[in-house]
């Protein structure tokens, strides 16, 4: 059995490069990384990632533009999102909460916590 | 027996001659009656002639006579009673003017009438002889005479007298004698009228003499001299003593009482003269000095007492015990010996002015009597026996009023009446004018008064018009005020009616909406804004706060809410509704509304902010989180580079996490002003090499080279601002460059392009970076405003970098702006001014 892709779409070299790591010890999944949205969306058409942890706030395509183009594509429009944000406001949340999406998870998150997460969404 | 008298010498012509001629050489009629009684005698050569003259009464008096030796005597002066000469005897001698010839021995009597009983026709004067009546005989006989004449006097249709010749012995008497004294009796009938009139004439002389001297005085000027003209008044008239008594009209004025003469006690006893007064008390039976003319019994008695002629006020009594008055006052009067009394009341124009008395003397008369009647004879109707002379003594007589006295009393009361009349209404006008005069003096004084009242008035109304008009300016300038302060207020005002129309409005709720201020006076106010509550609703008036504040008086808040401007937008407000209360009652309401547009983007603002620089500290805490949270794992199990490299991972984070708070709170410090400027004068070559040196280490690891072109100048400026906005440049310009790359600096002396500032000098940073999009230039100075950077070798900038040297240098009065040209480089200039002097802070 192969291990359960994750695709970490982030503009954060450090935050991608220390989940990535995070990922890898805690939940033993293979991590793909993009460090933007544009990137992401080729990624996640070539790998298939059995789940896709996307930054909100990103320049240029932000994360919702690019959920909404993985969404468009019907190779990628299946594959659960997790959405990444560093916005605290309820008001924020509320809005993202709304979207067809597999969890919401806010920056800065615990290592181990995330993986929980992840493992959740993988198994359902 | 009768001895004819001797008709020799003188002849009757010339004795009748000679009689008249005496007769008129007097003008007196005693003389008159004196001489015609000598002459007559002397004619008739008789024993004795007198002249007998008859009383009202019917009595007489003998007058004149003349007696020739001591034959007969004297009868001059004596009295003789009615009865001697009966009634029938004396009509007989006035209407048949009939003479007497008694012849005593003969017992026979001559009859000689003139004229006819009956007809009055004259006859032929005969003497018819008739026996003599004895009674008349014996009279004659008794008196001594023998012989008598009689031929009747008359004056003025009357028989005023006789003439009588009487003869001791008898004697006859011829027709030619007769008819000589009948024209002697005749000529003293003439002289009589004569000298009556005379007396008449010199009486109305005396009368209007002393009438006119009364009147004189009485106009006498200025004030009638009533005393003066009651003394001779009093005089006129005979009197003893006389009273002018004037009450005067007015209350208060004492009554006048002028008196001469003698005069009644002036004490009147009051119980006497006042009966009708009530009470018993002691006082009233005290005398009284009150003037008698006061008394009401003096007034009721004039009542009583017949005027002496019918519808005069006038009162002749010749005698006081005959008269009608009280018996205290009779008594009284004739105490003083006052036997008669004249009253006049004063009258004059229909008005009672008083009363003027005059009194008369009571007088003791004594009368001469021919004998004496003796009224106890039994032979009573027998001719009187005696002629022997008694005297008769009759006291408190008077002399009587004559008709001349009442006349002149008439007249002279008419006088006094019509000056004391004039006098009081003189009086009466001069009180008037006194009255007036005073009257006049006192209204003026009123008016003077009136007239400074009316002048302090007016300074008064002056002086509070003038304190009005400074009351009017002060209130003008405080509305003034009022009104700016409206009108400079940053909310809207709007006051409201009852009915919620407008009915003032300022001069930023005018702006606010977008109306003019006339567009908007007298609108109703919900319709006008058409409110939407924060839902985007429509609500009606009566569920509007305002409506609640009209209503209840209440304050009402709306928050969130949306008006309607002129343009139909809809802009949201926060307002506040308060009553206006007048007297105790709601008369309208104030609202004050503020576009809260601004605000609310300002809050967006600061939402955005928090956001951004909640996204910025949860980045690099982020990384440091997850690194640290796998590290601290007890079972972590990886290699020891994974190991260091989750450590290097935490620990840069950790630094930039530091860089990006100290930048924020440095950039709020420095926004909210509480950044002070350490200025000192430092050269700016200085800055520049102090700034590059920082950068110098960062730079060779990039091997970028940094040229330095500057010149040396003085600044007034805090240089560690100055080193923190080189070195942020610097740091970008070398962030942004190639590898191998040049990064210039230069600083060149400003043109003085800017007046009125002074030089000031011009720093640019040159990268040969891949340059800033144009429309990203003016932005990259905001706060975390970063480029796209796709670069791996981005650094992780805090994206405040900018915007703090934006702050430092505009604190400086500086200008930071950014020059680019794509793919070739950017430039990123500022300017400093060059103070000698610090004068900012």
């Amino acid at each position: 059995m192969t291990n359960k892709r994750i695709l970490i779409i982030d503009d954060e070299a450090d935050i991608r490069e220390a989940t990535q790591m995070c990922l890898e010890i805690t939940g033993k999944w293979d991590v793909i990384v993009a460090s933007s949205g544009y990137e992401g969306l080729i990624k996640a058409a070539e790998e298939k990632p059995d789940a896709i942890l996307l930054d909100i706030m990103m320049p240029g395509m932000d994360g919702l533009a690019t959920m909404a183009k993985l969404r468009e594509n019907s190779d990628t429009a299946r594959i659960p999102i997790i959405l990444l944000t560093a916005k605290a406001q309820s008001s924020e949340q509320r809005q993202f909460s709304q979207l067809d999406i597999a969890a919401l998870i806010t920056k800065p998150y615990d290592p181990y916590s995330l993986s929980d997460q992840i493992s959740e969404v993988l198994a359902r | 027996m009768l001895s004819y008298l001797s008709d020799s010498k003188p002849t009757p012509e010339a004795l009748l001659h000679r009689m008249t001629d005496r007769i008129r050489q007097s003008l007196e009629l005693s003389e008159i009656l004196s001489a015609t009684a000598t002459e007559v005698r002397t004619f008739l050569k008789t024993d004795r002639v007198k002249l007998y003259r008859f009383e009202p009464d019917g009595s007489g008096e003998v007058v004149a006579e003349s007696v020739q030796g001591q034959k007969l005597p004297s009868l001059l002066g004596h009295r003789f009673p009615a009865e001697d000469i009966p009634q029938e005897a004396r009509e007989l001698f006035l209407i048949t003017r009939q003479r007497h010839i008694v012849n005593v021995a003969e017992q026979e009597i001559g009859i000689s009438p003139l004229l006819h009983a009956q007809t009055q026709q004259p006859l032929n004067p005969d003497i018819w002889f008739r026996s003599v009546d004895p009674c008349h005989v014996e009279y004659l006989t008794n008196m001594g005479v023998q012989s008598s004449l009689v031929v009747p006097v008359l004056h003025d249709q009357t028989l005023w007298g006789l003439l009588v010749a009487h003869h001791t012995t008898p004697r006859r008497i011829r027709p030619r004698q007769l008819e000589v004294v009948q024209l002697v009796a005749d000529q003293v009938s003439v002289a009589l009228s004569h000298a009556l009139l005379l007396s008449q004439s010199r009486r109305q002389a005396q009368y209007e003499a002393a009438a006119n001297r009364v009147i004189t005085l009485l106009h006498h000027t200025p004030t009638p001299a009533l005393q003066p003209a009651l003394d001779e008044t009093v005089k006129a008239l005979q009197g003893i003593g006389g009273r002018l008594y004037l009450p005067l009209p007015q209350l208060g004025t004492r009554n006048q009482l002028l008196i001469t003469g003698q005069q009644p006690d002036p004490l009147v006893p009051k119980a006497t003269s006042q009966r009708v007064s009530s009470g018993g008390s002691a006082g009233a039976r005290s005398p009284t000095v009150q003037p008698l003319e006061q008394h009401q019994a003096w007034q009721s008695w004039l009542l009583n007492e017949a005027p002496t002629r019918p519808g005069e006020r006038l009162w002749a009594i010749h005698n006081l015990a005959d008269s009608q008055a009280p018996p205290w006052l009779k008594s009284l009067l004739q105490s003083q010996g006052i036997g008669g009394i004249l009253v006049a009341q004063l009258f004059y124009h229909n008005q009672h002015l008083g009363y003027l008395t005059v009194f008369r003397q009571a007088l003791n008369v004594e009368t001469i009597w021919a004998g004496r009647l003796d009224s106890s004879d039994p032979r009573q109707q027998r001719p009187r026996q005696s002629f022997d002379t008694w005297r008769e003594l009759k006291r408190d007589q008077t002399q009587p009023w004559t008709t001349d006295n009442i006349d002149l009393a008439h007249t002279l009361t008419h006088h006094v009446a019509q000056v004391i009349y004039q006098n009081r209404l003189y009086g009466q006008i001069q009180t008037l004018n006194t009255e007036l005069e005073g009257r006049v003096l006192q209204r003026t004084q009123e008016l003077e008064q009136a007239n400074a009242d009316l002048t302090r008035e007016i300074q008064e109304r002056e002086s509070t018009l003038q304190q009005l008009h400074i009351a009017q300016d002060s209130l003008k300038r405080l509305s003034h005020q009022n009104e700016l302060i409206l009108e400079s207020a940053g909310e809207g005002i709007c006051g409201l009616n009852f009915q919620g129309e407008i009915t003032f409005v300022n001069l930023a709720a005018t702006q606010i909406l977008g109306y003019a201020k006339e567009a908007m006076l007298g609108q109703f106010m919900h319709q006008l804004i058409a409110p939407k509550t924060s839902d985007d609703l429509s609500y009606e008036w009566e569920h509007s706060p305002i409506f609640k504040t009209l209503k209840h008086g209440s304050h009402n808040r709306g928050s969130g809410e949306h008006f309607r401007t002129q343009q139909g937008e809809y802009f949201p407000v926060e307002y506040i509704s308060s009553p206006i209360e007048d007297g105790g009652h709601i008369s309208g309401a104030v609202l004050i509304f503020k576009d809260i547009t601004e605000r609310q983007m300002i809050e967006r603002l600061k939402d955005e902010f928090i956001s951004v620089v909640s996204h910025e500290l949860r980045t690099p805490l982020t990384s440091i989180r997850t690194a640290l949270g796998l590290l601290a794992h007890d079972n972590l199990d990886v290699s020891e580079n994974k190991r260091r490299r989750m450590m290097e991972i935490a620990f840069s984070n950790t630094n930039r996490l530091v860089r990006l708070v100290n930048d924020i709170l440095d950039i709020e410090r420095i926004k909210l002003g509480k950044v002070t400027l350490k200025r000192q004068t430092y050269d700016l070559a200085k800055l520049i090499d102090q700034a590059v040196d920082e950068m110098r280490a960062i730079a060779d690891k990039k091997e970028i080279y940094i040229t330095i072109s500057s010149v040396s100048v003085e600044l007034w400026v805090d240089p560690d601002r100055i080193i923190q906005t080189l070195a942020n440049l610097l740091s970008n310009a070398i962030k942004f460059s190639p590898r191998r790359s040049v990064v210039k600096v230069e600083a060149n002396l400003e043109p003085k392009t800017e007046k009125p500032h002074p030089e000031s000098v011009l720093i640019a940073v040159h990268d040969q970076g891949k340059g800033i999009p144009e429309d990203k230039l003016e932005a990259i100075f905001d706060q975390f405003e970063q480029l796209n950077v796709l670069d791996d070798e981005h650094q992780g900038g805090t994206g405040l970098g900018l915007a703090i040297c934006r702050s430092i240098v505009e604190k400086h009065s500086g200008k930071i702006w950014a020059e680019s040209i794509l793919n070739q480089g950017s430039t990123f200039f500022f300017t400093l001014p060059i103070y000698k002097i610090a004068h900012d802070q």
